[in-house]
């Protein structure tokens, strides 16, 4: 090796190494990543005590780690790379072929759950329907995984939730596989889309016994409202070169009367919160995220009955149908909420309670023990 | 701190190699112990007594040995105390909870067990500075009479937490009078991108289907094809892991100006198992021969010792990777096979075809790092059991996994053997010299973006 060549290489080196260094010092600290949808670590605050115990250590390494230079490019070179030798998951998230899309979409892989949890999570259901004279309903939302079984790449696993479906009293599982043909999920997120919220609407009013009252898909004129959606998937594969999806509104919110408690106290919201279009979260434009409490009343359908929904974010697209045939419709998240559900029901002489969750996130949630108080 | 780390990568090596390259010569070896002390107070801050009572004491017994060398009952009372001292050290921070719960369950016997956890390296320094003082005694290695000096030997960061084993000998030269050269660097850090590529692109991908095979075990899915696609991957993985780090380490090593042994000789393509155990871990092979099974005697007084002197190296070498009776089962799994090949089989290997040999081989291989990864020793056996067709033949999960690992697969098996060195050395060195840079640069490229995804967390307002 000659003396110029090794200058060559070292300095190629260093450089490397020693740029990413200079950059990342230079870099100004972010706040939070849109993209992961977290707030960042910053520089952790010096004492002996986190110092004798390794937490300092820890909170500087993840410090530096959240600052890295380019954190959503490196990923998508992974993912990239990844995809050049053969592989179909990326971070639990499979891509798989889609006749609807040239490019795939992207399907959350379901880890099998802790059977215990499921078991305590559906007594706790069971003990809700005893606290109440109100009708209690079970809503299990199978998810992409499930109702689009055929398209996860062969013999790619996840966890089969047809026996936990059958407990369910509204059959979405029925409602979304008979048209698993159509645009049902977003491609990069792993919600399901206004159509596939319209058909999980279906399944509610037959579920409640008012099949007869459903509104036809005609009945309404989905505006597409962002063609730039990239959602969760995207963010946790990695998978970046897909078309983003397309968000619409399928319901218009005029007539309607929406309260929010974000902070406690009630005040006046909307239906759509159009300001999220234009960030990384756009399914949070559904009522606008996430909220403790929401009220949607409709004065046009005034015998429409009042509903309760106990729910999760797949709520958030499916109320807007639900407010068109139900003359209150309540959202009550578990996480925040923290009263007694029962009593919230008999207090707001609600008709019916729906606990109305997705099947990951009822398989994994610690919130419904919150039910039984 | 591990060097495949984004903290390791783009802080800490570079501002170490900028302060080392920056300070004087005879600076050098200061600069070395404080930026390892530094290295080893990062992940154990509490620990860092232990680093300085171990360099206190065996540097104080090495220069006892040297001064009462012409009493050599003396002598040898100094080196069996610093041997003592370093089995002391190590028996307490990694076997102490072992033989606690163990004795606990003769009845009477109560002896609580303790919890420390291990502090990083102590299998690998204590070792290390055992060889001096011995070294030291029998004139293999000079005396160090420079604390620093002998302090920077202990800690040097390259080889603290996961080895080579480097012999005080190996090095003595080097930490009194060090050349630096470019070429040096160059070829160091050449060798670093290639220990970097095997641990971060190869050992950790192939580690996921480990992972998967074992997780399909425990949820009774596991398939005879499964089980060995899950040996298969291990035997990879860690090889890839270990020979990787060591690569990383003796680039470093290099860059700063030490030369290291190597550590692994292409383990794979041995066509024995005493072949395999001359091509794997090296420095710990040759630290157990030469301080271990010739002072026992070796081979040299007859059959019965010979065997005696075989068990007890490797119940030792088992029991050195981990205090669990695993570890104690892999050790005597090999003195077994290397018996039998020392004995009944001597005749018998030779004749028989190369692949039939290479096969035997790797199969003995992957079925003892079965024993080696699983600690419990019931799941053990019965993920072995699957192999040996305790289960269904395959699944399509099995079918899934291999389309998914093909590819990974394929370089896995080129890298295990000298293919790619061999091309290496056959290229024209004007297309040699314009290839080393660019993958280098695609080394660290590729490795930067499979380190950041891994710290990739993304918050999925997922749970809802």
């Amino acid at each position: 090796m000659t003396k110029a060549y090794s200058r060559f290489l070292s300095a190629l080196f260093c450089l490397f190494l020693g740029g990413i260094l200079v950059w990342s010092l230079i870099l100004p600290d972010r706040e939070r990543s849109e993209v992961e949808n977290r707030t960042l670590a910053q520089w952790p605050e010096f004492s002996w005590t986190a110092l004798k115990d390794g937490s300092y250590t820890d909170a500087v390494e993840e410090y530096l780690a959240d600052q890295f230079p380019l954190r959503d490019q490196w990923t998508g070179l992974k993912a990239r790379a990844e995809q050049a030798i053969g592989k179909t998951e990326f971070n639990g998230v499979y891509l798989c072929e889609d006749p609807l899309f040239d490019d795939g979409t992207l399907i959350s892989k379901v880890e099998t759950p802790d059977t215990e949890l499921v078991e305590k999570n559906l007594s706790y259901i069971q003990r809700l329907t005893e606290k109440t004279d109100i009708p209690v309903y079970l809503g299990l939302i199978p998810s992409a995984a499930e109702v689009w079984r055929d398209k996860l790449p062969a013999g790619a696993e996840s966890w089969d939730q047809t026996a936990l479906l059958e407990v369910s009293d509204i059959d979405f599982r029925a409602a979304l596989s008979a048209h698993a043909d159509e645009y049902i999920f977003y491609r990069t997120d792993h919600h399901w889309t206004s159509r596939g919220a319209y058909y999980g609407y279906t399944a509610v009013m037959e579920a409640l016994g008012r099949g007869d009252e459903t509104l036809s898909i005609t009945h309404f004129a989905p505006e597409t409202v962002s063609g730039k959606f990239n959602g969760t998937l995207y963010s946790q594969s990695g998978v970046h070169w897909l078309e983003p999806d397309y968000m619409q509104f399928w319901v218009r919110e005029d007539g309607l009367n929406v309260t929010s408690w974000r902070m406690g106290q009630p005040e006046a919201a909307t239906l759509y919160d159009r300001s999220y279009l234009e960030q990384k979260d756009k399914y949070s434009a559904f009522l606008g995220g996430n909220q403790p409490l929401c009220v949607i009343r409709n004065p046009a359908v005034a015998d429409g009955g009042k509903l309760l929904l106990v729910r999760d974010s797949y709520s958030d697209s499916l109320a807007p149908f639900l407010s068109q045939s139900f003359s209150e419709v309540h959202l009550l998240d578990l996480r925040y909420y923290r009263a007694s559900a029962a009593q919230y029901a008999e207090e707001n002489s609600i008709d019916a309670i729906v606990v109305l969750y997705s099947v990951p996130n009822f398989i994994t949630d610690k919130n419904l023990v919150f039910l039984t108080q | 701190m591990v060097f495949s780390s984004l903290t390791f990568l783009f802080f800490y090596l570079p501002i170490t190699l900028l302060v080392y390259f920056l300070a004087p010569l005879r600076w050098r070896n200061l600069v070395l112990l404080l930026v390892s002390l530094f290295f080893y107070g990062w992940g154990e801050p509490v620990y860092i007594f232990i680093m300085f009572l171990s360099i206190l004491i065996d540097y104080t017994h090495g220069l006892l040995v040297e001064k009462y060398r012409s009493d050599d009952k003396k002598a040898r009372w100094f080196v069996g105390q610093s041997v003592v001292f370093n089995l002391l050290l190590l028996g307490f921070f990694k076997y102490w909870d072992f033989f606690a719960v163990n004795l606990s369950l003769i009845p009477g016997v109560r002896i609580p067990t303790l919890g420390l956890p291990l502090p990083i390296g102590i299998s690998f320094f204590t070792f290390q500075t055992m060889s001096y003082t011995i070294d030291v005694y029998r004139r293999d290695a000079p005396v160090q009479r420079n604390i620093v000096n002998f302090g920077a030997f202990v800690t040097m960061f390259p080889q603290l937490i996961a080895g080579p084993i480097v012999k005080y000998k190996t090095v003595a030269e080097a930490l009194d009078h060090r050349m630096n050269t470019t070429e040096d660097f160059a070829l160091g850090a050449r060798r670093f991108c290639v220990g970097l590529a095997k641990k971060v692109l190869l050992a950790n991908a192939i580690g996921a289907l480990w992972d998967a095979q074992l997780a399909s075990q425990g949820a009774g899915t596991l398939t005879v094809l499964g089980g060995w696609l899950g040996l298969a991957a291990y035997s990879f993985q860690i090889y890839f892991d270990f020979s990787g780090y060591s690569d990383m380490a003796i680039g470093m090593g290099r860059m700063l100006g030490f030369r290291f042994d190597e550590n692994f000789n292409y383990p794979y393509l041995a066509s024995s198992v005493t072949e395999f155990w001359r091509r794997w871990h090296i420095s710990l092979t040759s630290w157990f021969r030469e301080y271990l099974y010739i002072p026992l005697g070796g081979n040299r007084h007859g059959t019965a010792q010979t065997l005696r002197n075989i068990l007890i190296v490797w119940l030792c070498t088992g029991f050195w990777h981990g205090a669990s009776w695993n570890f104690i089962l892999w050790g005597l799994y090999f003195a077994g096979w290397l018996l039998l090949e020392k004995y009944a089989l001597r005749g018998v290997l030779p004749k028989l075809p190369g692949w039939l040999r290479h096969g035997y081989t790797l199969i003995v291989a992957a079925v003892g790092w079965g024993i080696f990864a699983i600690e419990d020793l019931s799941r053990c056996g019965a993920y072995l059991r699957t192999c040996f067709g305790g289960g269904v033949l395959w699944s399509a999960a099995d079918g899934y996994a291999l389309r998914s690992y093909a590819l990974t697969l394929i370089v896995l098996v080129i890298a295990s053997t000298t293919l790619g060195r061999d091309l290496w050395h056959r290229l024209p060195e004007r297309v040699s010299r314009v290839l080393a840079p660019v993958l280098m640069l695609g080394s660290l490229v590729l490795c930067t973006a499979y380190l950041v995804d891994g710290s990739y967390n993304p918050f999925l307002y997922f749970r809802f």
